[in-house]
């Protein structure tokens, strides 16, 4: 990069307007809103309500972020693509229920081997995801179609294993993943901080990551570049499938229970926190720090209503609010001439 | 007689299939008054799917139809006793501005549709949450019996409820085939680049589209509240899937411009028989939610236009 060079060249008086100027283009007001917004947010709440500003506090909303940031992971690799993923309710569901079944069924504690469980179910989630993208990939439906029935489908298939019951996991060695504290916090958060590397890692250092931002970027100079551009986009699935199965098993930690409406809510609170954080639904900008900052906003938003003592109904409507203003602030507008 | 000319009498000739294979299995299910009371029990579903389809076939979709529907039953319930008839006009008036305000996100901000309507639908929760406190809502039966009561009840073996369904049914076609808005949704849904270019204000179009998506949306609501006496913030939850399986089935694809109101009314037509096949073979009410998210992808598969979309998103 050498923009930053240039005030020196030019030298003299208007080096600092030009610096400003500089930090304030488009790119630069879209990539640090987000997280400007957060610290903002942090800040105002802190001033309403110190109790906000605990360790206590933090380690809830860590507890409370850590399946949806799983789940926001998985569709950011899809989102990045300029596809949308909607089938995260059924596939949650069905992996959380199923991973109880296989858990149950294979001795019932960690200890005795129903450790088995959790490849098992990272495979089924990555099988639906395969399911999802072939789905969209083969048949040519719009992917936001696709997943929507097949998250229909995951969501029955749910409700047909269960017969509508609750499942309970109860296993003091796997439910350490939510009581087994390191300063203050859960497993969980640490596991979900090693899968958001690995997710960085992913995105940032292999091929198919680097694919999925040349498939967003523009998938007709992809495909005539030489990328499958089809097969990317099934393993974007399969990634986020597997992502999702992460956030089923969570749930289960969380909960110690799973049902058929394990995955509820996580549809809109995950693509929420993904287009809040500043990834462009058209594809190709933003990545998996984005969708960090953009969970932490939302469940801070959603935290700190409920501490500065505001009902919590309000959140879907606010989310509502929030999804729309981030999408028209990170729309280019004179790109675009309509959208569907 | 290849396969492209036979697809618009798909439809109708699978609802045909559907119902002797049914018939042929239990004769039962073709008395009258069961096929009837079958229908008359789909209305409310009829009726969303109705507005859907405008929404659909200018390419769109409207996700919000369910929480729409869904804020409406509180809507009626609470404001029934203090507004009597007028409650109606409101629950109109509100699934009209909304989806106004859907359109205006989705037309003027370039928000896609699927991500507008899905807000406005968490904003139809939460509003609907606020309302009712969370609780499920009862109306006053009298009053709802004397305001309402004509919603609900027979004529003769006819569900009222049909009546209903063929007036809004018969409205939808006038719009659709008789008016100049019916002309422009058409023009917008075969190609809106091209329909711009000729002069057309497809963003007035749209945003009415929408509006119209989510006024039947709201008429819905209102109707199945009053069946059932009363609203919950989540009482309509199951109504998108099979309200979008019944404009899909029914034969207006995805990417819109063909199709209409009237292959809806096949389609919704197809999703009750389905519905009640599923009872006669014994297959259980929990396993529906699967049976329609397959039989969505396969009709979506079926009728899309491929030949719309440059690069399959």
């Amino acid at each position: 990069m050498a923009t930053p060079f240039l005030p020196l060249i030019q030298g003299g008086a208007p080096l600092r307007e030009d610096r400003v100027r500089q930090l304030m283009t488009r790119e630069n007001a879209i990539r640090w809103a987000p997280l400007l917004v957060l610290i903002g947010l942090i800040i105002l709440f802190t001033a309403i309500n110190p109790a906000f500003l605990s360790q206590r506090n933090f380690a809830r909303i860590a507890i409370a972020a850590s399946p949806a940031l799983m789940v926001a992971i998985g569709v950011t690799f899809i989102i990045v693509m300029g596809s949308i993923d909607l089938s995260m309710e059924g596939t949650v569901g069905l992996t959380a229920v199923l991973f109880c079944f296989v858990f149950l069924a294979t001795g019932g504690t960690l200890a005795a081997g129903a450790w088995v469980a959790i490849p098992v179910i990272l495979l089924v989630g990555a099988l639906i995801g395969l399911v999802n993208g072939l789905v969209h990939v083969k048949l040519r439906i719009p992917s936001f179609m696709a997943s929507l029935a097949i998250g229909f489908v995951g969501t029955g298939a749910a409700v047909l294993i269960t017969g509508g019951d609750i499942v309970k996991i109860d296993d003091d060695t796997f439910r350490a993943l939510l009581t087994w504290r390191i300063a203050g916090f859960p497993l969980m958060v640490y596991v979900v901080a090693a899968m958001t590397v690995l997710a960085w890692f992913i995105q940032s250092h292999t091929t198919l990551g680097r694919n999925f931002y040349a498939v967003g970027g523009g998938e007709e100079l992809a495909h005539a570049s030489g990328l499958n551009v089809r097969r990317v986009r099934i393993m974007g699935f399969v990634l986020a499938g597997v992502f999702y199965a992460v956030a089923g098993i969570l749930q289960v930690a969380k909960l110690g229970q799973a049902e058929s409406v394990s995955g509820a809510n996580f549809m809109f609170i995950s693509i929420t926190s993904v287009v809040v954080g500043g990834v462009a639904l058209w594809g190709g900008i933003g990545g998996i720090w984005n969708t960090v900052v953009g969970v932490l906003i939302v469940n801070v938003i959603n935290n700190g209503m409920v501490v500065i003592g505001l009902p919590n109904y309000l959140q879907d409507g606010m989310l509502g609010l929030l999804v729309i203003v981030a999408v028209v602030l990170s729309t280019d507008r004179r790109s675009i001439s309509f959208v569907k | 007689m290849d396969l492209q000319r036979l697809k618009p009498h798909f439809p109708w000739i699978t609802l045909l299939v559907l119902v002797a294979f049914v018939g042929i299995n239990d004769p039962n299910f073709l008395k009258p008054v069961n096929l009837l009371s079958l229908a008359g029990d789909i209305v409310p579903l009829f009726i969303m799917a109705l507005g859907l389809t405008f929404a659909i076939y200018i390419g769109g979709i409207d996700l919000s139809a369910q929480s729409m529907a869904n804020m409406i039953t509180v809507v009626a319930s609470v404001y029934l006793a203090s507004l009597g008839l007028w409650a109606a006009a409101l629950c109109v008036v509100l699934g009209f501005a909304l989806g106004l305000v859907s359109g205006f996100i989705t037309t003027r901000l370039f928000v896609p549709s699927f991500i507008s309507t899905l807000a406005v639908g968490g904003v139809c929760f939460s509003v609907a949450q606020w309302l009712s406190g969370n609780r499920a809502l009862n109306m006053d039966a009298n009053q709802r019996d004397a305001l309402f009561g004509w919603m609900i009840g027979r004529t003769g073996i006819i569900p009222n409820e049909l009546f209903i369904a063929a007036t809004l049914l018969a409205i939808c076609l006038f719009i659709e085939r008789r008016t100049t808005l019916g002309r422009a949704l058409k023009a917008v849904g075969a190609g809106e680049l091209a329909a711009a270019a000729s002069g057309l204000n497809v963003t007035r179009y749209k945003m009415l589209a929408f509006a119209i998506s989510g006024t039947l949306a709201a008429i819905a609501g209102l109707l199945f509240s009053v069946k059932l006496s009363g609203g919950a913030p989540t009482i309509a939850n199951g109504f998108l899937l099979p309200a979008i399986v019944a404009v899909l089935v029914g034969g207006t694809p995805l990417t819109g411009g063909v199709g209409g109101v009237l292959n809806t009314a096949i389609g919704t037509m197809i999703v009750a028989v389905i519905r009640a096949s599923m009872l006669y073979f014994g297959v259980q009410a929990t396993q529906q939610q699967m049976v329609f998210g397959l039989v969505l992808i396969v009709a979506i598969a079926l009728t899309i236009d491929r030949s719309k979309l440059r690069t399959v998103k």
